[in-house]
């Protein structure tokens, strides 16, 4: 107590020493950004690496009902083009698979204390997401989830994304083999990886048990697995179909088929070549073609396949490939307590209920999983933390988080979920209906995110009230349909994979703006997102709960038996839809009704002024660029080791520096350049210097350092080694901009 | 704990029920407009969360909160940037700040002067477990500091301090004073 320490020092054994460094490095990188000695540019890509997202508002400026006002920030420094460096911004912390410890559960709590305001909010892709956090505050908030055994690097940017998996993988009742091993060893292997350093787009990976649930979503992802076991010389091998290309957006794509069988051995080398694939070929300069689906669909699925296969056959070999493959219990679960029946015990309607849209048996016999609803994703800081507890007592310390923004308790003994159900109910976390047209699933649309056009939130909050009082009378045939909405085109909320999809636009009437949802109907959420609901028209956002109650009415009455509801809407045709709905579009006058005029959730006059550039793409810095700028960085923490008279290190961090910006211009002629010093030298010396496109003046520094490395040190020959380091800086980057290819270049 | 910045103040509402998500998110817009003093930024509603900031003022000093804590509705302060003075100066500024905003409550005309804060029940909160932990040391040193404020605070009267001991909590102090004083008359006290 009292003892003001840091959380740098105070976790210093607590961190894994790559993971300290890197968060050290990040610190570093906001101090340069901070003294304007980092491009803001670079810096945003920099940031969105390591998790820290901008949020709405952050360019200083905000609708407040009648006009667009400046936001007073006290600096007007930035962390990215447009974004205000005290702007409030958005942490998002990768669970991979989901899953969670009770440690980590409690340090997430500890954190939105702290940092936010007690809001945790878990995302369409099993993320966490803390909201309104100061960008100062950030290297701390990754300390301690490190310590925890939790990263942040690659949750945003052009990077592997969180790598997502079905909650129920390892007790689902109609899966092939327990996915979990294969999601985390792919996530381990990937993160970081130089060859996923230069994509021009995001890409996202999921895993899924088995092919005709929803839960992997293995359909709608950059790269999907769905497990598939095969009989191969009489004997039993794992493996997965393997889908490559799907993805959602303003343009969905449905994933088409790799590979029937990639055997599990193949797994991981398949998706560091897909990944080689994507970042040579994959679109660069244009964002809204960069994601490898277009790349795919350019190609065509067989080009693209050869083109992998011609990839991994000269990929150096990796013991990582398969040593996960010793120990595939890592990341078993097991239970707390002998599964035991619940042998009829009563105790009421409401756990019944409960039981009944919450449950789920689990293949082992005694076991089941509870779902802890969560209405639009939210949970607090106290019922996070009391969840950690009662993970601690019912279970073995862990829970998941669902791409349908909930929390389950796996291998609960059934004989607990009275005394269980009584908890959950005491903390406010006991609402029924998981996984039916209540659990509505919402992005954060125009509450937080800077492309969100309606109110997604809003609009989830009000359907989510009205089919919450309605649930009891909601007819059968209802009640498993899913709702998803996003706040725009950009399918964060995965509308085109739900029974009914919203997604947020607007209307020009009379010339007041006015919040719109385009209606997406006929996705299907099953068979891992099987396929893409269309859109059949836009209606105000103040209709569609009326939109809602008009399908669902329609369905229950005319439907044939058993008919899905994609195929009933099929059968109805999108002439009648629109007929149907075609009062719904009509909008009053703001004279008439200003109702009309605002949002779902919100008081003010309804605006697209707040807009922003979204940083979902990231900024698109070439790997060279970054990898200089990180050699920079190195020149700038030498000269803080000869500060504090560290003059052997201080010479090495300058000398490494200046290897590292070397090997990052070879790379641009020799991708799989190996790392030893003298290997990079030559290299850097025969395309560089005998080429004259490097300053041979500055060259001479690197080569000089290298073939007489001083014996013993001196504080003025290293201050002058450091100052030489950084002219080499100046000098890669001059080279760079000569041998640059320009982005076009990289579209075909 | 000399260098605790993150400091909460609660107050508490008279009549629970006097103050609906509905009409913070309305005031709270209002306020984004008219104040000057401070920089405003946004509303965010978390009404379907139960126990949680019902309504959420984003600030860039500072948050303010129409706060469901256990149960009990409140106006909820939390500094977030540094403020100027010593330790007892901070928790007088953030005491100051938290009860100008019940005052602004008090007397926000659409609200027809039926909210009331409870002027003699406080929670502070330190909101940094790395400088202030939630044992009877830190208890010791908070209260050292926080003490002579409260003794102003209250114009002598007598007041109870009780902490909530349970070492996952942030190191808490709920202040309990036997008075109707208003938002006014406290804000008056400190000033004397």
């Amino acid at each position: 107590m009292g003892a003001s320490t840091t959380w740098k020092e105070r976790l210093s054994n607590q961190i894994p020493g790559n993971l300290a460094e890197e968060i050290d490095t990040f610190e570093t990188q906001i101090h340069l950004r901070k003294q304007g000695k980092m491009e803001e540019k670079l810096f945003a890509e920099t940031r969105l690496r390591r998790g820290a997202y901008g949020q709405r508002y952050d360019n200083g400026q905000r609708y407040d009902g009648s006009k667009t006002q400046q936001l007073a920030f006290p600096e007007h420094e930035t962390k990215g083009p447009d974004t205000i460096w005290h702007a409030p911004g958005m942490m998002r912390i990768k669970i991979p698979f989901g899953g969670l410890t009770a440690e980590q559960m409690e340090v997430l709590a500890n954190l939105a204390e702290e940092y936010s305001e007690e809001i945790l909010h878990i995302t369409t892709r099993q993320d966490f997401q803390i909201h309104f956090i100061h960008i100062e505050d950030t290297p701390d908030l990754m300390r301690r989830l490190a310590a925890v055994g939790i990263t942040t690097r690659e949750a945003c940017g052009n990077s592997v994304r969180n790598i997502t998996a079905c909650p129920l993988s390892g007790v689902c009742r109609t899966e092939t083999f327990d996915v979990t091993p294969y999601a985390q060893a792919v996530m381990s292997f990937l993160l970081g990886h130089p060859d996923c350093q230069d994509f021009g787009r995001k890409f996202k990976i999921a895993f899924s048990g088995c092919e005709h649930e929803a839960c992997g979503l293995a359909n709608m992802h950059d790269m999907g697995g769905v497990g598939v076991v095969k009989t191969i010389d009489g004997e039993e091998r794992r493996g997965f179909k393997l889908y490559v290309g799907g993805g959602l957006g303003a343009v969905p794509h449905q994933a088409q088929i790799y590979e029937e069988f990639l055997p599990v051995e193949e797994l991981l080398p398949t998706a560091q070549a897909i990944a080689r694939v994507f970042a040579r070929l994959g679109e660069k300069k244009n964002r809204n073609r960069a994601r490898i689906k277009f790349l795919v669909a350019k190609l065509g699925i067989e080009e693209f396949r050869r083109l992998v296969r011609e990839e991994r056959a000269i990929l150096p070999k990796d013991s990582r490939w398969t040593s996960f493959l010793d120990d595939l219990t890592l990341t078993d679960e097991e239970p707390l307590k002998p599964g035991q029946a619940l042998n009829g015990t009563e105790s009421g309607a409401e756990f019944t209920e409960w039981c009944r849209t919450n449950v789920y048996q689990q293949r082992q016999e005694g076991y089941v999983v509870a779902t802890v609803a969560l209405p639009l994703g939210d949970i607090t800081s106290h019922q996070l933390r009391a969840l950690a507890d009662i993970s601690r007592r019912y279970v073995k310390e862990t829970a998941r988080t669902t791409v349908e923004q909930n929390i389950v308790l796996r291998w609960v003994s059934e004989t607990d979920l009275p005394q269980l159900y009584s908890e959950l109910v005491a903390l406010g976390l006991a609402e029924t209906g998981a996984g039916t047209i209540v659990d509505v699933t919402a992005c954060p649309g125009t509450d937080t995110c800077k492309l969100g056009i309606a109110s997604s939130r809003g609009l989830a909050a009000e359907l989510r009230k009205r089919l919450g009082e309605e649930s009891a009378r909601l007819d059968e045939a209802i009640e498993g349909l899913r709702i998803k909405i996003s706040g725009c085109f950009n399918s964060c909320g995965q509308h085109h994979a739900a029974d009914i999809g919203f997604y947020g636009n607007s209307r020009k009437i009379n010339g007041i703006t006015v919040p719109h949802f385009q209606v997406v109907l006929g996705g299907q959420w099953k068979e891992n997102a099987g396929s893409f609901g269309l859109a059949t028209g836009a209606v105000p956002s103040k209709n569609i709960p009326e939109v809602v109650a008009r399908l669902a009415k329609r369905y229950v009455e005319e439907r044939d038996k058993d008919e899905h509801f994609k195929d009933f809407i099929a059968r109805l045709g999108k002439r009648e839809i629109k007929s149907m709905l075609e009062d719904l579009t009509q909008v009053p006058t703001y004279e008439e009704n200003s109702w009309y005029y605002q949002d779902w959730g919100d008081t003010r006059e309804f605006t697209m002024d707040d807009l922003g550039k979204g940083e979902c793409a990231g900024e698109v810095v070439s790997v060279t660029i970054m990898e200089i700028a990180a050699a920079e960085r190195e020149v700038f923490e030498a000269s803080v080791a000869l500060d504090e008279g560290q003059l052997p290190a201080a010479w090495q961090g300058a000398f490494n520096a200046m290897l590292r910006a070397a090997r990052a211009l070879v790379k641009e002629e020799f991708y799989d350049v190996p790392e030893e010093t003298d290997v990079v030298v030559v290299e850097f010396r025969s395309r560089f210097y005998d080429s004259e496109l490097f300053s041979p003046k500055f060259a001479n520094y690197l080569f000089a350092a290298h073939q007489d490395p001083p014996a013993e040190f001196d504080q003025i020959q290293v201050h002058r080694f450091i100052e030489e380091a950084q002219l080499f800086i100046e000098g890669a980057y001059t080279c760079y901009d000569k041998i640059a290819v320009p982005a076009e270049g990289t579209t075909a | 704990m000399q260098d605790l910045e993150r400091i909460n103040v609660k107050f508490y509402l008279a009549d629970p029920n006097a103050l609906s998500a509905e009409d913070t998110f309305r005031i709270f817009n209002n306020w984004i407009q008219t104040t000057t003093d401070e920089v405003l930024i946004d509303v965010a509603d978390y009404s379907h969360v139960p126990e949680g900031p019902v309504t959420l003022l984003v600030g860039h000093e500072a948050n303010y909160s129409l706060d469901n804590g256990h149960s009990e509705p409140g106006l909820l302060y939390s500094r977030k940037q540094p403020a100027e003075g010593d330790l007892a100066a901070r928790l007088e500024n953030a005491i100051s700040s938290a009860l100008k905003a019940c005052q602004r409550l008090e007397t926000e005309p659409s609200l027809e002067n039926n909210v009331l804060f409870r002027g003699g029940d406080i929670l502070i909160i330190a909101n940094d477990r790395l400088n202030a932990t939630n044992d009877a040391e830190g208890e010791r040193i908070l209260r050292s500091h926080l003490e002579p404020v409260l003794t102003r605070l209250f114009a002598g009267a007598s007041f109870a301090i009780k902490r909530d001991p349970i070492p996952q909590l942030r190191l808490n102090l709920r202040i309990h004073c036997e008075t109707d004083a208003t938002a006014a008359t406290l804000l008056k006290n400190l000033a004397a």
